[in-house]
């Protein structure tokens, strides 16, 4: 029953992202100069450097990692501050809070179907020409899978982390501002702009505490088998470190945003 | 009867704008405050991957730590007029789709500069100073001699770097006249000038030429400093490069006014 | 300067749409689809508005009357046909012909946002270049006319919904333009705001002789400023004439209002005099029960143009 309603809202999530049919090539091909950059930059890196291996990453490994964090990072884009302060800006958002289905809820669902079109049209293909390109340097077993239920996982701890920052605006007008810190934090914490293994130990250690790993770190180390995800010890450890965080999380999240609801009912908006 | 409106009416009317928007801002300090800390912050990430990179790295095509901290610095400064006076290009997807933005064509003045002068970021001063202080660390520690051509070189040709990225992002924001869902075109060029920092000497041979003539990122750093940074072997494009800029310019803000006058303006 | 504001002749605008599937399934068909239509917003138009009129443009909504207004104001190119907007081509001399008209678009400020009014007024008159005498003596004007004061010192972000479109019409008179367009003004607006609107508009243009060209589905707005009124519907002119020759313009109606001894409601019939005689449907009336009560009302403007809409030109 309540199950269909989200299914309704995530395929018209999907259709709404087929609409703009122009924009979905634009931004495929946008993507791929985004990659040909990182692609040179590497190149010259690694060909100053003289070594085939730095820090346990070949040449291959690194454009494999960035690439394929370059495709989920348009694939877990999600614009949910900005909807947020728009909201909030034209008063909408008393309504929001009078729906039956929560903010929250609605904002998932209907982003899932975004994410499932831009999983389908964008990391797909992206991940097609990496393997056909790399000729076999992604293995091809299990680890496929492991790395989609790690996928899901991300998408959780990222949605948290958007609505924790969203939830920010009901106190601030400030929204460039939230959320630009929140988008340097995430690029540079999570490994999206340089491979987390290239961080010094001590930094490593540090973030390897810290939430924006799991949204794009994990899911890739998973699915390279690499940092120990090829046991089953190591997986469960990954696992275990996203789901710890979708849970702490999500109910810091619950636990803000109705600090921050009580608020606005109070004030008055 | 018809009024001219010259340069020293625009210039005058922007000025006028400018002061009340300050003034209106100086009413939301928190919002100010906080984009201040985040506008550093985006300077401070940028600066740690990039030592980071280095860390591992000494030298990239033969560009050790100063010369590169000269093109990072290079870049910064030439960033901060399109972060300044042409922010308002991320409203202007919104607003069309909205139907807003047909107030801006009820007015007796060009359409491009009434919309670029509702908004002055002052948040791009802090990355101004960021980009200050990393070019003037760099210029010392590979010694550039400070003469009064050197400066007046480095003003002019930072001043061209700054038209390239503004064109960029102009053409950017105008696609959104004619592609829906284009909103992630003017992410992705924003993100492409953190390329701008790297010599253009990594690109092959076509792609360098894609990267100077097509998105020209290589003329907001790398071009426009070999001039200072080796002036022995100055390259003809370096020269050229206050030309091409205007050029380039100018090209964006026709697309954009083409953008105005195709639009249907059907959003309502 | 000629007698005309406003000339079109035969004025036509198409626009090309895609033609959309419905569902899942035509949304990934669509991805694909170069399947275009065009849609003829407005058809044929032909108008002439003296200076000094107030004009009510009405029609349905996706009439075409936005439309038609976007291309008075310079915004859209016509696809085919003639206009002249004091005697410039709109979209051509798109800033000259800004200097000379005024615009309020509904529900959307043209004001800055976070200024106060008064400083908006400042600026306008920068951008308009409006001498500071003629400036002062508009604003003489406004306060003779409404009282601005609560207004003038706010920002538009803090004002009421009646407020801000107050604003947006004294700033759409301030540079003093030969033509102003007012899109739905008294929409959302209570009904004392409403009247002192209407009241500010008809004010400045007796003051100012300013052309007025008012859309709008209040009817109130009509019967209150307008004279001659101009509908168009499906892109078409259907009706230009005064609002009185409105009210015969399908027939000679009225309303007969009778209440029988059966019942204490009024019960309403609509008759056409010139097809049927009022005496035979009250003796039609009277054959079945006894009328306590009769009264004869014209019609009203609401009620013609309802009926306008409805059947489309007959």
């Amino acid at each position: 029953m309540t199950i269909r309603k989200y299914i309704a809202l995530m395929r018209a999530g999907i259709m709404e992202s087929l609409h703009f049919r122009l924009g979905t090539a634009v931004t495929l091909f946008a993507n791929l100069i985004y990659l040909v950059l990182v692609y040179f930059l590497w190149k010259a890196v690694y060909a100053s450097s003289g070594v085939d291996v730095v820090n346990g990453m070949t040449f291959n490994d690194t454009m494999i990692y960035l690439i394929l964090a370059t495709a989920l990072f348009n694939f877990l884009e999600m614009f949910v501050v900005w909807d947020m302060s728009r909201s909030i800006q034209s008063g909408k958002i008393i309504l929001d809070l009078l729906k039956p289905m929560s903010f929250r809820t609605y904002t998932f669902w209907s982003y899932s179907g975004s994410h499932v079109a831009q999983f389908v049209l964008a990391f797909i293909p992206t991940f097609i020409v990496v393997m056909i390109v790399t000729k076999g340097a992604i293995p091809m077993g299990l680890n496929l899978l492991w790395f989609l239920i790690s996928v899901v996982f991300a998408l959780v701890v990222n949605f948290s982390i958007e609505i924790l920052v969203a939830t920010i605006c009901l106190y601030t007008e400030s929204t460039w501002g939230v959320n630009i810190v929140k988008e340097t934090i995430v690029l540079v914490l999570s490994g999206a702009s340089i491979p987390l293994a290239f961080f010094p130990d001590s930094i490593r250690t540090v973030i390897s505490w810290l939430p924006f790993r799991a949204i794009y770190d994990i899911p890739l180390q998973v699915l390279l088998e690499k940092g120990g995800s090829d046991t089953w010890l190591g997986l469960a450890k990954m696992y275990g470190m996203q789901l710890g965080w979708c849970v702490i999380l999500y109910i810091a999240g619950i636990l803000f945003w109705n600090h921050a609801v009580k608020r606005i009912t109070v004030n008055g908006g | 009867m018809s009024k001219k409106r010259g340069l020293k009416f625009y210039l005058s009317i922007y000025r006028k704008i400018l002061v009340q928007d300050l003034k209106s801002k100086m009413s939301y300090r928190a919002d100010f405050v906080i984009s201040t800390i985040g506008m550093i912050m985006t300077n401070l990430a940028g600066f740690v991957t990039f030592i980071v990179l280095f860390h591992n790295f000494p030298t990239i095509n033969g560009w050790d730590l100063n010369h590169m901290l000269f093109l990072y610095g290079f870049s910064l400064i030439a960033l901060t007029p399109v972060q300044c006076f042409f922010d308002n290009n991320w409203n202007l997807r919104s607003m069309v789709y909205s139907g807003d933005f047909i107030k801006y064509c009820f007015r007796p003045v060009n359409v491009f500069f009434y919309f670029m002068s509702e908004v002055f970021d002052v948040k791009g001063l802090g990355q101004f100073a960021f980009g200050i202080a990393t070019l003037v660390y760099a210029w010392a520690k590979i010694g550039i001699p400070v003469t009064f051509i050197t400066v007046a070189q480095a003003v002019l040709f930072l001043l061209t770097a700054s038209l390239f990225m503004i064109a960029m992002m102009n053409v950017a924001a105008a696609t959104c006249f004619w592609i829906q869902g284009s909103g992630y075109v003017m992410v992705i060029m924003f993100r492409f000038k953190d390329f701008a920092k790297y010599p253009a000497s990594i690109f092959n041979e076509v792609f360098k030429a894609i990267f100077t003539f097509v998105i020209p990122i290589a003329f907001v750093a790398y071009y426009p400093s070999l001039v200072l940074l080796q002036p022995d072997e100055v390259p003809l494009l370096t020269w050229l490069s206050p030309l091409i800029g205007l050029v380039f310019f100018f090209l964006s803000y026709a697309v954009w006014m083409l953008g105005v006058r195709k639009y249907d303006f059907t959003g309502s | 300067m000629s007698q005309e504001a406003i000339v079109m002749e035969n004025l036509c605008k198409d626009f090309k749409v895609l033609n959309r599937h419905e569902g899942l399934k035509g949304s990934i068909r669509d991805l694909f689809s170069r399947d275009y239509k065009t849609i003829s917003a407005v058809k044929d138009v032909t108008v002439t508005v003296n200076r000094g009129e107030i004009v009510g443009y009405l029609g349905p909504n996706g009439a075409g009357k936005s439309t038609t207004i976007k291309m008075m104001t310079g915004v859209l190119e016509p696809t085919s046909g003639k206009i002249l907007v004091n005697g410039l081509v709109p979209y051509k001399d798109r800033t000259k012909n800004c200097e000379n008209i005024g615009v309020v678009f509904g529900q959307r400020s043209q004001l800055w946002w976070s200024l106060p009014l008064i400083e908006s007024f400042k600026l306008l008159r920068d951008l308009y270049m409006v001498p500071q005498k003629d400036y002062e003596e508009m604003i003489e004007l406004y306060r003779s006319l409404v009282d601005i004061e609560p207004v003038l010192h706010k920002t538009v972000r803090q004002m009421s919904l009646g407020q801000r479109t107050l604003s947006d019409i004294l700033a759409a008179f301030l540079h003093n333009p030969g033509i102003v367009f007012l899109d739905e003004p008294t929409i959302g607006l209570d009904v004392s705001m409403k009247s002192k609107i209407r009241d500010l508009i008809l004010g400045l243009n007796r003051e100012k002789k300013t052309t007025v060209i008012l859309t709008t589905h209040d009817m109130g707005d009509v019967d209150a400023l307008c004279k001659r009124i101009i509908i168009i519907d499906k892109g078409r002119r259907i009706y230009d004439n005064d609002i009185e020759h409105l009210k015969s313009y399908f027939g000679s109606y009225r309303t007969l209002r009778v209440r029988l001894d059966n019942k204490d409601e009024w019960e309403e019939t609509l008759i056409d005099e010139k097809t049927t005689d009022v005496m035979t449907v009250i003796t039609e009336y009277q054959k079945s029960h006894k009328v306590k009560d009769i009264q004869l009302q014209e019609i009203s403007t609401e009620e013609v143009i309802k009926k306008l809409y409805e059947g489309g030109t007959k």
